[in-house]
């Protein structure tokens, strides 16, 4: 995984908490930093994908270790 | 390929007949002849598609998860505050379920057969909900942005309410609510409940 600037823990966290929580996360940053999310939720995969195409955010990268999805976005 | 148009035709019009029927009569009350014989065709070519009942019946429920209702638009485009989410997400549920009233009639018939597995499943639909208020009122009460709720009190309070008035419009088609649309209650149900828990907006 890439580095980055700030991280976000959603473990435990059902939809559409993960995402809000994002959402709000990424107002932070400057355009180019890097959100880190850790999450739970089987469905975030195809949430985080859905929410960077909407946001015109990048998913940098997307990957799965034991029960915790891990996602890279660059703020757009 | 026109044998396999067929055989997935023939696959979804299982899948729609066992639907209604389970929502009519529960996941007991329902026999593989019976639905062979609704469909017109022999129990030999049902378990062609399905190896038994109850892997019919997890089909049933899978197509159901698998229309998941995204409620990443609902997020990405509110302004971020907890009674325009609740909104937004509240009114795709809504919407869903109101256009297939045979799923809620199987939530019902699952409730009163008390298979575990089936009541989780129809739980879990419910937990965007539940967890989004526990949560949200548990942040909102550390800035006295509600009242002292409990989270759990409020979250079941949403679920009963919402799902009461899906029950009256959807199934009873209870005419003590025919002047208002489904939408208009639920919106008027969740201005109630959000001046109940003394929501103060921003």
């Amino acid at each position: 995984m890439a580095e980055f600037d700030l991280e976000l823990d959603a473990r435990g966290l059902n939809c559409p908490l993960p995402i809000l929580r994002a959402k709000k996360s990424i107002q932070q940053l400057n355009p180019g930093q890097v959100l880190k999310v850790v999450a739970t939720d089987p469905g975030s995969v195809k949430d985080f994908e859905a929410f960077c195409k909407q946001t015109g955010n990048s998913l940098l990268a997307s990957s799965q270790q034991g029960g915790e999805y891990h996602f890279n976005i660059q703020k757009g | 390929m026109s044998r396999r148009l067929k055989a997935t035709e023939r696959r979804a019009t299982i899948l729609a007949v066992a639907k209604v029927l389970f929502s009519d009569k529960g996941y007991h009350g329902v026999s593989v002849d019976e639905i062979a014989r609704r469909l017109g065709v022999s129990p030999a070519i049902l378990y062609r598609h399905f190896p038994s009942k109850e892997a019919l019946y997890e089909e049933v429920l899978n197509e159901i998860a698998c229309k998941r209702e995204s409620y990443v638009d609902a997020v990405v485009n509110s302004d971020g505050s907890f009674d325009n989410v609740l909104r937004s997400i509240t009114r795709i549920y809504v919407d869903s379920v109101s256009k297939d009233p045979d799923y809620l009639r199987m939530e019902l018939q699952s409730a009163l057969e008390g298979s575990s597995a089936t009541r989780e499943f129809f739980e879990n639909r419910w937990r965007p909900f539940t967890d989004f208020i526990e949560y949200s009122v548990k942040d909102l009460r550390s800035r006295q942005g509600v009242a002292a709720v409990d989270p759990h009190v409020a979250a079941l309070m949403f679920q009963g309410m919402i799902r009461e008035a899906l029950y009256a419009k959807c199934i009873y088609q209870s005419s003590r609510y025919r002047d208002l649309e489904l939408q208009e209650l639920v919106d008027a149900l969740i201005t109630l409940f959000l001046e109940a828990i003394g929501y103060q907006a921003g």
